[in-house]
């Protein structure tokens, strides 16, 4: 078999994993929500169906090791060097985490949740120019396979954490109380489903302009720093490709090409002076898409149901044990931590000593990859000693998936690094 | 005041003991009746609960809060979070004006960043003494419980008071059949089979098992402190040594602030081939690098080494291929192939003298750009060299200066003597390079110092009177004698975090009072697993539970 026939059988298996683990999702609302349908007995009717659902994810998660695996033999190194083969990764190991905790605690509600974690991860890592790309001399190294990989096992921990911790405060939140605290929480609760929605916003609106082909072009004169490799300041011309139209175009920018879009002809603003770089503004002009689109979505949504987010998901908690959650959440953080510290920070020290001769750099990702270990020994710490136990871990478990959330992409968006090869959109 | 901390078993306890380090009997009011005991040590009193703290008891008091150091590691992120706002400065080389830089491109926001030291977050005062800080209370919080603890757990009573008991969050009261010594000496091999290590008194029992698992957090701290440790004395003088060097190929140069030498006997810089890269990127000129390699040989210096006058000698230690990710390393001097330069650079010329009046030659010399011979004979002259310039300019005062110590644009300043020249000689500066020749307008300079341009010249006739080197190799060379100690710590913290969240300290006690079986379950997590098993005990004793009933926590029903 050649290696082109591997990389398809990949490209093949990553879509058919991906609706697997969408019918999967479908499957299991329904053996959920069916329980309280007519002419049907509850346990028996969940017990089923949540076999099925599980199968059926079972069977995606193989299809997701088909990708892994054909993708590995094409490229002949282990795929986890850029955005689309981590995200594709990370997404993998949340459906392993799901696997695992699943057959401990057999609760067949955790897959209403951590599968549509694991179907935006994967949909996100699609965003990403999917080809293989061949590794530059410091990323050849034994210590990409083990840093990598173990990193993003600590992080799917820590979002099957987020998860249950997010079922714990849906189902323990008062939805009708009219009380102060109930209405704080439940403002939260729906803020975070927002932001969930805009992640898919952000995703719709990648696929949707990249289907219509849209494009439009900018050039800027930029200031290059003095570097470590070029110490002279200098000024060179970049040019930067929008795939979608530009409401922000790049900070002191001229337009070479423009596609029309909605009679809109010449970019709506421009970006402030201190969003750097013309790659700088095309991320700030996904950001404002991203936002809109998930506003119209999540606007759609609350004319479809007429009523929050939140208060539409919480019934089906009912029949589930907060206290189950808070410990679930917990052991999938206390599960996780150790293999992050691994992971995310010994070994890319180990890593950053051998290739750089200093094992920490200060750089924006390894501060945030600290920042993130520290947020979560603050966590064990608050729960171990200060009994911060059901309510307030919750919401510290869901703040800290967040936190992990800007390590892998923010950085990448906003700052970028030594890690910035990653490369984002 | 004076608290009164004598339990009713008639043990004296220390002030600030929440459950009686005897019989476990809570010393302090707990409210309502059903509410959980507060475990955290065992209800041993610290250390720092003192009855009259004096000053380093406060000190030690501060440090050894846990709330306390959740707030050092809440500020420590937040000042984390600052530095990554803007590039910080240790990202530049060749910085000379940050302040200035950080207005032009930043703005006013990156004028105010850099004015507040933000651009030098991780080196700024506030944020080592946050780390400082961090270590205190490390230091303290551990030694603080770990030692109460130990004793706690050391000396342990089987026979706890009834409350310790009811008052735990996996608690069972049901009716025994029979003999109640009988019935806990039947239990005992039951709970023994689940891996618990069990002793019996008389109606009583406790079961423990990996207590191990409770010093997995001192473990962590104390790898933690060694860390920091190391961090913090890996700057002092004689410890640490960074240093950035170009290596031209072909040449033995010595490592700065060392006895060693090293040679760089090829660079080597490979791209992919367009077969090897992706359709995307194939035909488009884009160049991705395959493989940056120095062949380096490293010799020590045996004799003669800080001499300048004698050729030292040399010995060759080892040799290697330098590549990313694949450093030399020789005894703790690591080279690290950092960047490279494939731009010629200037090795040696063989210039002629030359009469300029009459076109007479006075012979060849040869010029070495490093090392070059202190002075030269040629004909009746005289060339005496005074001073070099690797890498010319003239600073603000118009004085002749060198910008770096790369042969970016050599220059050599000699004083001739000879015939019609003036008796103390004359200045005479030359560029090796035609570039620099006309750039730095050599005839003018010389004009000014003394006119012998008029006279003689130096000329390179040949090409082949150049030397060049095709590469250099610019390696990082570090020591760190402090990385041991590092990594150490790091090892140490592996552990604790392995011992303390992948095991848990199980302990189950047991009492039988008229026939009335209590048991008492605890445990530093995962209390569904601890269910679990006193389940399965309890079945095997031939009493069936729920796994449910048996929480005595929030939400009982």
């Amino acid at each position: 078999m050649s290696l082109a026939d591997l990389l398809e059988i990949s490209k093949q298996a990553f879509m058919y994993s991906f609706f697997l683990y969408c019918i999967s999702f479908i499957a299991f609302a329904v053996s959920v929500i069916g329980k309280s349908w007519r002419n049907r007995d509850p346990v028996q009717h969940e017990r089923k169906w949540g076999r099925l659902s599980f199968f059926i994810s079972t069977v995606g998660l193989l299809g997701h090791l088909l990708y892994f695996g054909t993708r590995w033999a094409a490229a002949g190194r282990i795929p986890v060097s850029n955005m689309y083969e981590f995200m594709s990764f990370l997404s993998m190991m949340i459906m392993v985490a799901f696997t695992i905790v699943f057959i401990i605690y057999r609760k067949t509600l955790l897959g209403l949740f951590a599968l549509p974690i694991a179907i935006i991860v994967m949909a996100y890592a699609a965003v990403f120019p999917t080809e293989v790309q061949p590794l530059i001399p410091s990323l050849q190294s034994i210590w990409l396979y083990i840093h990598v990989t173990l990193a993003a096992t600590g992080e799917s921990f820590f979002a099957v954490g987020f998860a249950a911790a997010f079922m714990y405060l849906l189902r323990t939140v008062n939805f009708d109380g009219r009380e102060k605290s109930d209405r704080r929480q439940r403002w939260w609760v729906e803020f975070t489903m927002f932001s969930i929605v805009i992640v898919i916003g952000f995703i719709v609106v990648v696929f949707a302009f990249r289907a219509s082909g849209y494009q439009a072009v900018f050039s800027s004169e930029q200031v290059v720093a003095a570097t470590e490799t070029s110490p002279e300041v200098s000024t060179k011309s970049d040019s930067v490709v929008y795939n979608m139209p530009p409401i922000v175009a790049p900070y002191n920018s001229k337009t070479d090409s423009m596609q029309s879009f909605l009679g809109m002809n010449s970019p709506l603003l421009h970006a402030p002076s201190w969003i750097e770089g013309v790659t700088a503004g095309r991320k700030l002009n996904t950001i404002v898409w991203s936002v809109i689109a998930g506003a119209i979505i999540y606007a759609l949504l609350r004319l479809l149901v007429r009523r929050p987010l939140g208060k539409l998901v919480s019934p089906l908690l009912k029949g589930l044990d907060p206290d189950d959650l808070d410990e679930i959440s917990y052991r999938a953080i206390a599960i996780g931590f150790p293999i992050f510290t691994l992971g995310a920070l010994v070994f890319a020290m180990i890593w950053a000593q051998q290739a750089w001769g200093r094992f920490w750099g200060w750089d924006p990702k390894e501060v945030w990859a600290l920042i993130s270990w520290l947020y979560y020994s603050a966590y064990l710490h608050l729960r171990l000693s200060r009994g911060f136990q059901g309510r307030k871990a919750s919401w510290l478990a869901v703040l800290g998936f967040l936190v992990i959330m800007f390590t892998l992409v923010g950085v990448n968006l906003v700052i970028a690094g030594l890690h910035s090869y990653a490369g984002t959109n | 005041m004076i608290e009164n901390t004598k339990c009713e078993c008639g043990h004296q306890n220390r002030v600030g003991t929440v459950l009686c380090e005897a019989c476990g009997k809570p010393l302090i009011e707990l409210g309502e009746a059903g509410g959980l005991l507060e475990m955290r040590y065992d209800g041993a009193a610290r250390r720092s609960q003192r009855a009259n703290p004096g000053i380093i008891d406060l000190v030690w008091n501060f440090f050894s809060s846990v709330k306390v150091a959740v707030y050092l590691i809440v500020l420590t992120l937040l000042g984390a979070m600052l530095g990554t706002i803007y590039p910080q400065v240790s990202t530049f080389v060749n910085l000379q004006n940050p302040e200035e830089y950080y207005k032009n491109t930043y703005g006013t926001l990156g004028s105010i960043y850099y004015q507040l030291g933000l651009a030098d977050t991780y080196n700024s005062w506030w944020f080592i003494l946050l780390l400082v800080m961090i270590g205190s209370s490390l230091v303290i919080c551990s030694l603080d419980r770990v030692l109460p603890l130990y004793k706690a757990l050391s000396k342990q009573k089987i026979k706890k008071h009834m409350e310790f008991l009811t008052r735990q969050r996996v608690v069972y009261q049901g009716q025994v059949e029979g003999s109640a010594e009988e019935w806990i000496q039947r239990a005992a091999p039951v709970i023994k089979k689940k891996g618990y290590r069990v002793h019996t008194e008389g109606t009583a029992l406790l079961a423990e098992k990996q207590r191990f698992s409770r010093w997995g957090p001192y473990v962590i701290h104390i790898g933690l402190i060694i860390f920091l440790l190391a961090v913090l004395f890996r700057g002092m003088p004689g410890l640490h040594m960074d240093e950035y060097v170009s290596f031209p190929e072909g040449e033995i140069k010595r490592i700065p602030g060392t006895t060693f030498y090293l040679k760089n006997e090829q660079f080597t810089v490979k791209y992919y081939t367009e077969q090897e890269l992706p359709k995307e990127f194939q035909n488009k000129g884009k160049l991705v690098a395959k493989l940056f390699q120095t062949k380096a040989v490293l010799y020590e210096c045996t004799s003669n080494c800080n001499d300048p006058s004698k050729t030292p000698q040399l010995k060759e230690v080892t040799r290697h291929d330098i590549e990313v990710n694949k450093p030399l390393d020789y005894k703790g001097l690591v080279a690290y192939q950092y960047d490279f330069d494939l731009t010629p650079k200037l090795r040696s010329v063989q210039p002629v003298l030359v009469n300029k009046v009459t076109g007479e030659e006075y012979g060849k010399f040869k010029l070495d750009m490093m090392n070059p011979q202190r002075s030269f004979t040629l004909g009746p002259y005289t060339l005496e060299l005074k001073n070099k310039f690797m890498d010319f300019m003239l600073n603000d005062d118009g004085e002749p200066t060198s910008k770096s110590p790369n042969p970016n644009a050599p220059a050599f300043l000699f004083l001739v003597k000879g015939p019609d020249l003036p008796k103390d000689g004359a200045q005479y500066l030359y560029f090796p390079k035609q570039v620099d020749k006309e750039r730095f307008q050599q005839d003018l300079i010389n004009e000014k110092l003394g006119g012998v341009e008029k006279k003689l010249e130096l000329d390179v006739k040949h090409m082949t009177d150049v030397d060049f080197s095709k590469a250099s190799s610019y390696l990082n060379i570090r020591m760190d004698r402090a990385m041991p100690f590092v990594w150490t710590g790091l090892a140490i913290v592996m552990l604790g975090l392995v011992l303390g969240f992948y095991w848990t300290h199980r302990r189950i006690w047991l009492r039988i009072d008229d026939g009335q079986l209590t048991l008492g379950g605890h445990t530093t997590k995962n209390f569904f697993g601890l269910r679990r098993e006193v389940v399965a005990i309890l079945k095997t004793m031939g009493i069936e539970v729920d796994e449910k009933s048996l929480d005595n926590g929030r939400n009982k029903g």
